[in-house]
């Protein structure tokens, strides 16, 4: 009975920290040779109460996709905190490939702080970065998310992914009543709704800026496409056309949204010019065509098409109106997302029945299938090409997951709310 | 109360007050919660519903089908009544793709609608694609209840 009690209270205390984020990711299959690094606690020459957490969300940054694995302080042998005091034979020692040390100062009679800090080739005993960050003391976790980004494009030779955020939609549950458009961190924290309605929401993109979001919503009885500022939330919606308004997809120079209307008698993509408000017509076929989204060059679109008689892969010219078909293996292949490489695309694959995230080079055909979950939908692809997350079913509920792209880590953003769907990854933030 | 009892009741109560100060979500105040009602689309003053059912991936209506669509579009010119019809899909696939499905059955229903005398200036089409299920749950049972056409007549 006593030890039962015991449980209780470590399960209160560990719940507290978990209703912090809305989504977090957990991992469910890792790779075996992570990155091995050090971050050693930084020298704060400041009190703050926020410093405490700044190391773990270094920490978990990093571990995010399984692809470091942090050295916990105490196995530390010494704690420097400039370049002097760092012997590499002791970080060799400890297997660490990487090594970060550094300082913090507040500038005087402000409310800036400045990190100093310097990132470590251990093997080949050299410093490969060293800079100073300057932010506000109430930014600690923009701060640390900013770091974790150096590190990780110091060490990996692609950007980080650790300031972006997630767009996603969540449904009614027993908790609320509405669907909500959701923004949050990408590690789950400051969750905040955009938009609540009681009837359903579809379809979010990012601005290439991240400052707007497009999508459609029901909340007048039929779909309409709305596009709507995140830091004052003004939204206004395109001039309802009659039939489907829908699949936004927001243009990488930020000019125009492709998007899909049906009302010429059936579903054909369309650009919509920003600027002019008017809409241009890309298809012209009596089939179901959706579902678009741009190269990262903004030359080319490719979308779902059902012309050949089911879904499949199409990609147009922008300039040439040329359509090629690009898939050809298995009868239901639709929602491409081009990699930002722009070489290749994730999308969605039926094969047995069961609907999975696949990948596709554009010139050779190869598709390769990632993901082994069960009605997988909605992949959206991070900014810098390693990961996809997307969403799936697990007993019967709506949740978000994720792979990196070489298949090797695989992970889960269970939601502490409602059923969470369609994610949508926002672009870098500058 | 035992010592213990206070331990986890003082825990509990510092768990949830952390927790009330923990929620970063803020809900704009220009977040509107529309009324589902629009004038076009609402149920208001409905008369009837009736529902057609169909195949996976499909929107093609069998003849038990067009029969029932046979009898409406008389007890629709009888009465001048308007007709909406929503267009609905499993959750199977993709939900724009789906969305399109919607439209597509919705459309047939339209048009055997048409082609037994009912005029298209008393028919409004809509598409909710997998958007509002009317079964949950991710099996046939529940799959075959959401390929659906609903006809309201007003």
């Amino acid at each position: 009975m006593n030890r039962f009690r015991y449980l209780l209270i470590f399960f209160f205390l560990i719940s507290s920290h978990a209703l912090h984020s809305q989504l977090r990711i957990e991992i469910t299959e890792g790779i075996e040779d992570p990155i091995k690094i050090a971050l050693v606690p930084i020298k704060w020459n400041i009190d703050l109460p926020q410093k405490h957490y700044f190391h773990e969300v270094m920490k978990q940054d990093l571990e995010s996709f399984g692809e470091f694995n942090v050295l916990e302080p105490n196995g530390m042998l010494s704690l420097p905190y400039n370049e002097e005091e760092v012997f590499f034979r002791d970080w060799r020692l400890l297997g660490v490939d990487f090594l970060v040390i550094g300082e913090a100062n507040r500038i005087e009679q402000s409310e800036e702080i400045v990190i100093s800090y310097i990132i470590f080739d251990v093997i080949r005993e050299k410093a490969i970065h060293r800079a100073n960050i300057h932010g506000s003391i109430k930014s600690i976790r923009k701060i640390s998310h900013n770091i974790s980004d150096k590190i990780y494009s110091k060490v990996k030779g692609i950007s980080g992914i650790f300031s972006t955020r997630l767009a996603y939609i969540d449904k009614p549950s027993s908790l609320d009543k509405n669907y909500n458009l959701r923004i949050s961190d990408i590690d789950g924290f400051n969750d905040t709704i955009l938009f609540s309605s009681s009837q359903p929401l579809m379809s979010p993109s990012w601005s290439p800026k991240g400052d707007r979001l497009a999508y459609v919503s029901f909340e007048e009885g039929t779909s309409r496409i709305f596009i709507q500022e995140i830091p004052t939330a003004k939204r206004r919606g395109l001039k309802l056309e009659i039939g489907i308004n829908s699949s936004p997809n927001w243009s990488p120079r930020g000019d125009k949204l492709a998007a899909v209307l049906s009302r010429d008698g059936n579903p054909n993509i369309y650009l919509y010019d920003l600027k002019k408000n008017t809409w241009k017509q890309v298809t012209d076929h009596f089939g179901i065509d959706t579902e678009p989204d741009w190269s990262p060059n903004g030359k080319s679109l490719v979308f779902t098409s059902n012309r050949a008689g089911s879904p499949q892969i199409y990609e147009v010219n922008l300039r040439t109106n040329r359509i090629k078909r690009k898939t050809f293996e298995g009868s239901y292949n639709a929602r491409p997302r081009y990699l930002p490489d722009g070489k290749n695309i994730a999308f969605v694959h039926r094969r047995n029945g069961v609907f999975h995230i696949a990948i596709q080079n554009l010139k050779s055909g190869k598709i390769q299938i990632l993901t082994d979950t069960y009605l997988d939908e909605s992949p959206t692809v991070s900014p810098n090409g390693n990961v996809i997350i997307y969403a799936t079913k697990s007993s019967d509920k709506d949740v978000l997951a994720g792979i990196t792209i070489n298949g090797r880590t695989k992970f889960i953003l269970p939601s502490l709310r409602g059923e969470a769907r369609e994610p949508s990854w926002s672009p870098l933030q500058d | 109360m035992t010592l213990t009892n206070k331990i986890i009741l003082f825990t509990f109560s510092i768990v949830i007050a952390a927790c009330s100060t923990v929620s970063t979500e803020r809900t704009n105040d220009t977040t509107a919660i529309s009324a589902s009602s629009s004038s076009v689309f609402s149920d208001q003053g409905i008369k009837s519903n009736n529902i057609l059912y169909f195949e996976y991936d499909k929107a093609d209506i069998n003849s038990a089908g067009r029969a029932k669509i046979r009898n409406m579009a008389g007890i629709i010119n009888k009465n001048d009544l308007s007709v909406r019809i929503e267009g609905h899909c499993d959750e199977r696939g993709t939900r724009e793709y789906n969305l399109a499905l919607g439209e597509k059955r919705a459309k047939i229903v339209s048009e055997l609608l048409v082609i037994n005398g009912v005029s298209s200036s008393k028919i409004t089409t809509v598409s909710y694609g997998e958007e509002k299920p009317a079964s949950s749950g991710s099996n046939e049972k529940s799959w075959s209840k959401n390929r659906r056409a609903l006809i309201k007549t007003f």
